[in-house]
């Protein structure tokens, strides 16, 4: 996800009270205080996952709305942590009073996966044992790991009934394996721009960004001081990921080959200084993640989401999906180079040919994997119809 | 009510006669939903649309009908034989670019493949195109030639034609007169409006 901010307007009124906004919110923390064990084997005393909740828990406790966030993103996915903030949570055009996830009618749980690194606990944890950071000690995580310690969180929130869970990307294929493995309790599943399986191209991207990481000097094993570690490397990762996550269309619009100022034209090593545009929102783009996300975190996040093979684990798609009781809806994007259409395609029709109510839908957009971050009304009323469908009274009478 | 709404609800009523409760049900070119969701309503069937409209799949969702945006024959292609018990083809058939690929492909998938369509044999079809010299616009196709997607105006004789050209068993018919009501039984390729067909193989 880019992480890209609109100017703000010099004296707009506060956005965080606009209306459809959910305005000031807090995150909280699960203390998850008993043995945790990995689908691996290996086992955590306990862990931590950062959540964050907006609207109100009906009194079934099951109008539960479970938002699943992509590698880079967070429990933060609406409204506003301080007036001064920036930009919003990472969702923030679709959940709110009013939007197409109404916090009126839902209440929407977000946490951050186990593994990651914006509260929950992860390899830039400290490690009980040793007070140091776990690095590469901690275990390896997967997409399993991930829904099972967001059920703990939903046992301890109490949750009868999951009205939705709904993710992109990584955040599809959570909210996919959330309906087979917790199949009870989950009515919907909303699964876009995603994939039962990362194709070779998709690995190889990470495998890209990984060794960006690991052959930079300051990774040095992955441990490293919380306040160092691999920046240059962890740049790099990021800058080439996030080209996968547009595409040629968007990014010639956006930047074309524009330009920066004073871009001279000298020799020796100053032929090689900032030029076009698009190289400085590419480095821009490396800086600010750096200063929020941690090199190992992205090693083991990435090490899951190309692990992930529902037809492996389950011996194909069909049996994968045939526990899954939740009504589906897969959407796919037309410029999504990532996770392109036919694998979207694939979730669907595997759904369907195990005998699951399913919806396949395809938006045509240029702005690549990214689009289902897309302010766009067509969405918007697809996931809106999704979750407040208005029965129609047919008229049997001729 | 209006008029088309009356007349698409009566053939709704003949499908819904032909499927049988809570069987698997395919519908090409499923647009709005509207005939799936009365064949889930009136026989508590498990259904699934397909159709190439991203607005159509949003209204099918929104009345809780399944639905794939897609291509039809691809879409048919995932499955194995025999998938659903009924494959319908309502008023699409037209406009397909290759109708007796989908046919054949709905009797693979399917036990059975419905198709309703429109007879362009009708007297008054066939007139109005004599008479006009142009091409026939009425309730169902209003449009003019260059705002119409492509049509192959198929007739009821043409129909019996290809079923028996690939040897496809007709195992009912029903043919409907001009109010696309009662039925019609002599002379249907003159005097039928609409035509109904429940194909196995």
């Amino acid at each position: 996800m880019t992480d890209d901010v609109e100017p703000l307007p010099a004296d707009s009124a506060p956005r965080h009270l606009a209306p459809g906004d959910v305005g000031l919110v807090q995150s909280h923390d699960f203390v998850y205080d008993r043995p945790f064990t990995f689908k691996n084997g290996q086992t955590l005393p306990g862990f931590t996952l950062r959540y964050e909740t907006y609207g109100m828990l009906n009194a079934a406790r099951d109008n539960a709305v479970v938002i699943c966030h992509a590698l880079s993103g967070d429990h933060h996915c609406a409204g506003w942590h301080s007036p001064a903030d920036r930009k919003p949570g990472w969702w923030n055009n679709l959940i709110g009073p009013g939007k197409a996830v109404d916090t009126r009618r839902f209440f929407v749980i977000c946490a951050n996966v186990l593994g990651g690194c914006q509260g929950s606990t992860g390899p830039s944890s400290t490690d009980p044992a040793t007070g140091e950071p776990y690095g590469i000690n901690f275990p390896p995580v997967s997409i399993r790991d991930m829904v099972d310690s967001q059920k703990l969180l939903l046992d301890h929130l109490e949750i009868a009934g999951v009205y939705a869970v709904i993710g992109g990307s990584m955040g599809g294929m959570t909210a996919l394996l959330f309906a087979i493995e917790h199949p009870r309790i989950v009515r919907r599943v909303l699964a876009m721009a995603t994939t039962t399986r990362e194709s070779a191209q998709a690995i190889a991207f990470n495998e890209v960004g990984r060794q960006a990481i690991m052959q930079d000097p300051a990774w040095h094993h992955g441990s490293y001081p919380r306040d160092g570690g691999p920046r240059v490397g962890l740049a790099i990762a990021r800058m080439m990921a996030h080209i996968t996550y547009l595409s040629d269309a968007s990014l010639d619009r956006k930047f074309g080959r524009r330009t920066v100022p004073g871009a001279g034209t000298a020799g020796g090593s100053a032929a090689f200084d900032l030029k076009f545009e698009v190289e400085s929102w590419l480095r821009h783009q490396g800086q600010s993640f750096i200063n929020r996300f941690d090199a190992n975190s992205y090693l083991y996040i990435t090490r899951a989401l190309d692990q992930f093979d529902l037809a492996y684990a389950y011996g194909s798609l069909e049996q994968a999906f045939a526990p899954v009781q939740a009504e589906a809806l897969v959407v796919g994007f037309t410029s999504d180079w990532l996770f392109p259409l036919e694998q979207n395609r694939a979730i669907a029709l595997a759904l369907l040919r195990a005998g699951k109510r399913t919806s396949y839908a395809e938006l045509a957009t240029d702005l690549g994997h990214d689009s289902f971050l897309l302010e766009s009304e067509q969405l918007y009323a697809l996931v809106r119809g999704f979750l407040e469908r208005d029965p129609v009274a047919f008229d049997f009478d001729i | 009510m209006p008029k088309a709404v009356i007349k698409r609800t009566f053939d709704m009523r003949i499908i819904g006669d032909w499927v049988e409760p809570h069987s698997r049900v395919l519908d090409l070119g499923c647009g709005r939903g509207e005939l799936l969701d009365y064949l889930v309503q009136a026989r508590q069937v498990s259904a699934v649309g397909v159709d190439l409209d991203f607005t159509n799949i949003v209204a099918c969702v929104k009345r809780g009908v399944s639905a794939y945006q897609g291509d039809m024959t691809g879409f048919m292609r995932a499955f194995a034989e025999q998938h659903f018990d009924r494959v319908i083809c309502s008023r699409t058939v037209q406009e397909l670019v290759d109708p007796a690929g989908v046919i054949t492909e709905g009797l693979r998938v399917g036990r059975a493949v419905t198709v309703g369509f429109v007879n362009h044999g009708f007297w008054k079809n066939r007139l109005a195109a004599l008479v006009s010299g142009r091409k026939v616009r009425n309730a169902v196709y209003p449009t003019a030639w260059f705002e119409s997607r492509p049509s192959n105006p198929v007739t009821i004789a043409d129909f019996e034609e290809f079923c028996r050209a690939k040897e496809i068993r007709v195992a009912r018919r029903v043919h409907l007169s001009g109010d696309w009501k009662t039925r019609c039984s002599t002379l249907p390729n003159l005097l039928a409006g609409y035509a109904l067909y429940d194909l196995t193989r």
